[in-house]
């Protein structure tokens, strides 16, 4: 098996600049806290120059470097560009996983394994596939390295001895003579054993396996085993795991609490961007948004935002935020959010032969999902007869699937259309023109006068006038087991003076009369 | 001297021109049309040439029970049968699923936009008309007057597409921008039996406008009660 380690070496400097890309160039610090005595656990390129080494104080820092710019490390985001360079091998290869964090020299890397096996039908050869794999960390934000090699812990190793921006890909043969030429630091042994060996005078691998095993083991325990192992590249590795669902998460802590709605929504829109830059590269749209912010007064406050359909429209997905936010505001300020994204497949359009082609299915998911930020939740759909006796009820689907030319109408003969150009002449479900109703939402009401059990004068916005013919009354009943949901109408057709047609009707429960529809 | 034999392809191409010589036209963007959306009304698609053209503006104005609606489920009813997807721009939010899956409407091929006000529903036609693809757009801005410039630049919009953009009102507000323009006024209505049912209802449609057929014509049309 062949296994690429892509690689981020400095993970809580590489996450700040990934948050805030502006400090990019800038001498930079991350620190432990926020006090003048944290500790400085990552610089940048630029403030190493300028003498700020790790493990220093902030206050050390500043007076080493008086243009240093100082950031709290965060959790959050640290965690965010893990998965981001997750998302980048997911990208490339399905199968893919993140390498447990690790704590002391090397705890401020990341990595992730990519199975590597065949790639070179696609990427032409490993080091293509590697620098693709660069490539796309490098998109979402990520400065990586990559290599390629026999197993993870060898991938790994030379991931380590790989300059950010490069790869390095080992042949199974050229292995163990890299493996021979390391020195012991970079297996990252623990402090005893690694002190152990120092002073027998071991300090590469080479050294290392000259050395009769089991007389090891026994002075330096079953530790050094493991050790020995891996210098000759004889781990043994587990399977690669199931890819994670489609749930991206990102997060951010504020630095001061934000209060109000347009600089929260600034706030989101840079998770948003990161978002959906790693929904791109696992080929995902959104299809939903998960909103939890951390409140000020130590409350907490969620809120799930639906899409009609997967879309990775940022302007969208940004108004229907707004939309949310605007609609119920945050009860105090915020002090972090956190954004979670559903993926979703990208739809594939599959073309009838014998139908129109329709709107392309991700063009029709971006204007769904723009009409629905446009008009709000539940206003956008694909009607539906409601299974209810009630005239004014009705349903409206999710449009994603029905209008993407899937569905196949039940009872409807399939018309094959004629050449693009000419006219269609669709066959007519019924023979004679119908008669159809206008609905009247919300229904309107009405003043009547009634001889006997029927309506004579009618006083409405709609309809006025004398009654000059009417129909009915056709009664519907439902709901009767219980009061809240009881309903009984009696309708008529009426035509008033003015010339309308309308459906008046009068509601037994409330005692009230009302015109519900317009024949139109 | 006889002539050479001509090779197959040839003789395939020179056949192929000969039966679609007439149908074949340069590329580019058409002039014209590209097709009409007939309503399934011989009367009212024989007032308008075959019916409502795609890639123009067309609209159907008239006061309340003057048969709008009936007539513009009756053209919806016929895309979608023929496999076109197809929108609902409602303005008035008087789509009635019911009514419109007895015209013979296939409802799963409608995407039903409830904008909330007139503003919204212009904005909306305008991203359904980006979109491409969809076959009819019937924006219903009953009880709406929208100014004529706003349907100008729809019809601008609809110009580069395949859609054909039906527009209902109460009164014609889109002039000149609209290519056929239908007037629809209630004529008479049934009432017959005792005790009586509404069996019917007779409309009558002026032809208004249209840039290639004959205006001032009218057609009488008879649409029975569901």
């Amino acid at each position: 098996m062949r296994v690429a380690c892509c690689r981020v070496p400095n993970l809580p400097l590489a996450a700040a600049l990934r948050a805030h890309p502006e400090l990019a160039g800038a001498p930079l610090a991350i620190a432990s806290g926020p006090d003048a005595r944290a500790e400085v656990v990552a610089v940048s390129p630029e403030a190493e120059r300028r003498g700020v080494r790790r493990h220093a104080t902030i206050a050390h820092a500043r007076s080493v470097c008086g243009a240093l710019r100082v950031r709290v490390a965060s959790p959050s985001l640290e965690e965010a560009a893990r998965q981001a360079l997750l998302d980048a091998a997911l990208g490339s290869a399905p199968r893919a996983e993140l390498a447990p964090r690790l704590s002391g020299a090397w705890g401020a890397e990341a990595c992730a394994f990519v199975d590597a096996t065949g790639v070179e039908a696609l990427h032409v050869s490993e080091t293509g596939f590697a620098s693709a794999l660069v490539a796309r960390a490098a998109k979402l934000g990520l400065p990586a390295c990559a290599a390629v090699a026999s197993g993870r812990a060898v991938a790994r190793l030379a991931a380590r001895r790989t300059a950010a921006g490069e790869v390095h890909v080992l042949t199974p043969r050229k292995e163990r003579a890299f493996l021979a030429a390391l020195p012991l630091e970079i297996f990252d042994p623990d402090d005893a054993t690694l002190e152990s060996l120092t002073r027998f005078g071991v300090r590469s691998t080479r050294d290392l396996l000259r050395l009769p095993r089991r007389a090891l083991a026994t002075r330096l325990g079953p530790r050094v085993l493991e050790l020995i192992a891996l210098a000759r590249g004889a781990l043994r590795e587990m399977p690669f795991a199931v890819a994670p669902e489609g749930r991206l998460a990102e997060a951010a802590d504020l630095e001061f609490a934000v209060d109000r709605i347009e600089p929260l929504v600034f706030v989101l829109g840079g998770l948003l961007s990161r978002l959906l830059a790693r929904l791109e590269a696992r080929r995902l749209a959104c299809s939903a948004l998960q909103l939890r912010l951390t409140l000020e007064t130590g409350g907490r406050d969620a809120r799930r935002v639906g899409l009609a359909a997967p879309t990775l429209d940022r302007r969208v997905l940004v108004r229907l935020l707004t939309q949310a936010l605007e609609s119920r505001p945050p009860a105090a300020a915020v002090e972090s959010a956190a954004l979670e994204a559903e993926g979703s497949p990208l739809r594939a359009g599959q073309l009838d032969l014998f139908r129109p082609a329709g709107p392309a299915p991700d063009a029709l998911g971006r204007v769904v999902a723009g009409l629905q930020a446009l008009c709000g939740e539940g206003r956008i759909g694909s009607p539906a007869v409601a299974d209810d006796h009630r005239p004014e009820r009705f349903e409206i689907t999710s449009p994603a699937a029905s209008l993407a030319g899937k569905v196949r109408e039940s009872g409807t003969a399939r018309e094959t259309p004629r050449r693009a150009g000419m006219t269609r002449e669709p066959r007519a479900a019924h023979e004679t023109p119908r008669l159809a109703t206008r609905a009247l939402r919300p229904p309107v009401a009405a003043q009547v006068r009634l001889r006997g059990r029927h309506p004579v004068q009618v006083q409405s916005a709609v309809a006025h006038g004398a009654v000059v013919h009417a129909a009915g009354p056709w009664r519907t009943t439902g709901g009767w087991w219980s009061p809240e949901t009881r309903w009984a109408y009696d309708h008529f057709d009426i035509l008033t003076s003015d010339g309308t047609l309308s459906r008046l009707r009068f509601d037994h429960v409330h005692r009230t009369w009302h015109i519900d529809a317009v024949y139109d | 001297m006889p002539h050479p034999p001509r090779p197959a392809a040839t003789r395939a191409v020179e056949d192929l021109l000969r039966d679609l010589g007439p149908r074949l036209r340069r590329g580019g963007v058409p002039e014209a049309p590209a097709g009409h959306f007939a309503t399934g009304i011989a009367g009212i698609d024989h007032l308008l040439g075959g019916g409502f053209p795609r890639g123009r503006l067309s609209e159907i104005a008239g006061a309340p029970s003057s048969g709008r609606t009936s007539l513009a489920l009756a053209l919806l009813a016929g895309a979608t049968r023929a496999g076109e997807t197809c929108a609902v721009v409602d303005a008035a939010d008087g789509f009635d699923p019911r009514a419109a899956a007895s015209a013979g409407v296939a409802l799963p091929r409608v995407l039903w936009v409830r904008a909330p006000g007139l503003r919204k529903s212009l904005l909306a036609s305008e991203r359904v008309l980006e979109a491409e693809g969809f076959g009819l757009l019937l924006l219903n801005a009953t009880g709406h007057e929208a100014p004529s410039a706003d349907f100008l630049r729809l019809a601008r919009k609809a110009a580069g597409t395949q859609t054909a953009l039906v527009a209902l009102s109460l009164e014609r507000t889109a002039g000149t921008a609209a290519a056929v323009a239908l007037e629809m006024e209630p004529a008479r209505a049934h009432f017959t039996g005792t005790p009586p049912l509404l069996e019917a209802v007779e409309i009558v449609a002026h032809l208004v406008r249209h840039r290639s057929a004959p205006t001032g014509r009218s057609v009488r049309v008879r649409l029975h009660a569901p």
